[in-house]
């Protein structure tokens, strides 16, 4: 009996969609913001702000500090390089530089990011991506008709990189994962004692 | 003997275009693709500059393709180029052997670089050049059309070089180079360059550039080379070029292009560019004075560019025709519509 062979092919096609992402809120100055308020009442406060500092020197080329506010508030500015990608291989169409904030109280603190500004990137004459122009345009900004779809793009990536951002920053607070670097050099043993 | 069924499934394959924040680097591919008609007033092509050159025709620039893959501190980039911009009118065909005149390699860039530290940095390969402000890839340039000094400086230099960060506002960087555009130096590695780039103020960059040596079968040139540009506004910038090229002899050329740009709108740009331009003198009668000002539009939407552009030049030699084709005249110019992608 001959069986019937079966065979099953699927359709080639082609996705391209951006999943739907929350847009970003406006603050009282208009500015595109992303704010969260985080209950945190076992963490006290001096331990909050060391891990908050902890965190955003773990990784010198995304955020640099630029001033802590007594004890309890920490201003740093960011990047994220916003990039296509398409089977495994991607490219950089620019940069949103941001302001972020964490301010920390008894039993809570808060965070924000803001004063999102798209810088795009051009590619120069030895095949490098790099900034198009020093001014970047603040993220909030409308655009034109020729431009509005690729604008909203910038603005959905931004959001999304800011909620992994937030949850990165969330993570590091909760769990001491981020610690202030020792002077203690690594993988040292004693050989006073044997 | 039965046949067992066979269920065969093909694998899902789709490709998905998602946006995300680079965090592995993975292999970069990016590119363009340009075309562009080109209208001489005098009804046949009168202006020698690179690129454009075909008259009251529909024609193709290029289609440039460039990779680029970072891992930890090494990197290259390989950049290929097709078509009369991506091949004759920029690079030259095969490695100066007779047999390989007709064999173009299509490189533009083909290089490797390491990162010995943040501030330190070498590279070797075949590279577009550091010298001048206007470059091949048509997505680098405002203007469509391009000036004297860029057609008559060099364009591309094989090498080698270090380059130190001094601080985020000043960079040397000094190599050794093979003579101006080859892939292999006839006479040996020659040429020795440096590039002092400084930033006094934010949105203000300089760079001093120098290439001196000995090209194969001439004399001994030097390029001194100065390219800034300043974003004075968010929508306005302004951009300099000057250079000097001196031969043991006589001969070279030397000159000055000011770009003026505004924004008036993300999509829509105007530029002016107003270059004086000097072919020096090889023996009596031989120099020639060039002033060229063209007028350019840049009208955005997404990676697409479309660039309407006039331009009008003036040779001291009256070196271009009229459009008898015989009669010579201090004057020319010309009308262009390019349209440029950049994926």
């Amino acid at each position: 009996m001959k069986s019937l062979l079966m065979s099953l092919s699927f359709l080639l096609f082609t996705v391209c969609s951006f999943a739907q992402e929350k847009p970003l809120p406006f603050d009282e100055r208009g500015k595109l913001i992303y704010y969260e308020v985080v209950a945190s009442n076992e963490t006290p406060k001096d331990s909050l702000i060391s891990r908050a500092l902890a965190f955003l020197e773990a990784d010198s080329k995304k955020f640099k500090i630029s001033a802590i506010k007594g004890d309890t508030l920490v201003e740093a500015t960011g990047k994220m390089l916003i990039s296509k990608s398409a089977l495994g291989m991607a490219r950089p169409m620019g940069a949103v530089d941001y302001s972020f904030y964490t301010e920390v109280k008894a039993g809570k603190y808060r965070f924000w990011l803001t004063d999102f500004v798209f810088v795009s990137y051009m590619r120069d004459r030895y095949g490098n991506f790099v900034p198009e122009t020093t001014i970047g345009i603040p993220l909030e900004r409308e655009q034109g008709k020729l431009r509005v779809a690729e604008w909203v793009g910038y603005q959905k990536i931004t959001a999304r990189e800011a909620k992994a951002i937030a949850d990165q920053f969330k993570t590091a607070l909760a769990t001491r994962i981020y610690t202030l670097q020792s002077k203690k050099p690594k993988n040292t043993i004693s050989t006073k004692k044997w | 003997m039965k046949l067992k069924s066979l269920v065969t499934i093909a694998a899902l394959t789709f490709t998905t275009a998602t946006f995300a924040q680079e965090a592995d680097a993975p292999l970069q591919i990016s590119g363009s693709a340009d075309a562009y008609y080109k209208y001489d007033f005098a009804k046949r092509p009168n202006i020698g500059t690179s690129f454009g050159s075909d008259h009251n025709s529909v024609s193709l620039g290029m289609l440039d393709l460039a990779l680029k893959k970072t891992t930890g501190k090494a990197s290259f980039v390989g950049e290929l180029s097709f078509g009369p911009r991506g091949q004759y009118q920029s690079i030259l065909n095969g490695d100066g052997n007779p047999s390989n005149s007709d064999n173009s390699f299509h490189i533009q860039n083909l290089y490797a670089s390491y990162a010995f530290t943040d501030k330190f940095s070498m590279t070797a390969g075949y590279m577009g050049t550091f010298i001048g402000y206007e470059v091949i890839a048509p997505t680098g340039n405002f203007n469509y059309s391009t000036s004297y000094l860029f057609t008559n400086g060099p364009f591309q230099n094989a090498g080698i070089k270090g380059t130190y960060a001094f601080s985020d506002k000043v960079s040397l960087m000094v190599g050794l180079f093979n003579d101006w555009n080859v892939y292999q130096d006839f006479n040996g590695v020659s040429h020795v360059g440096a590039q002092l780039m400084v930033s006094p103020i934010e949105g203000w960059t300089a760079y001093l550039n120098v290439l001196s040596g000995t090209s194969n079968g001439a004399t001994n040139g030097t390029v001194l080379d100065l390219t800034t540009s300043y974003q004075v506004t968010e929508k306005f910038k302004v951009g300099l070029n000057a250079a000097d090229y001196s031969l043991d002899g006589g001969g070279g050329y030397g000159g000055g292009a000011l770009y003026l740009q505004n924004a008036f709108t993300p999509g829509f740009a105007l530029g002016v560019r107003g270059e004086m331009f000097t072919f020096k003198s090889t023996g009596p009668g031989t120099s020639k004075d060039i002033a060229a000002v063209t007028l350019s539009g840049n009208l955005k939407s997404g990676g697409l560019t479309f660039i309407p552009e006039i331009r009008f030049d003036n040779d001291s030699n009256s070196s271009f025709l009229k459009s008898d084709g015989l009669t010579a005249t201090k004057n020319a110019s010309q009308f262009s519509l390019a349209i440029v992608y950049a994926f």
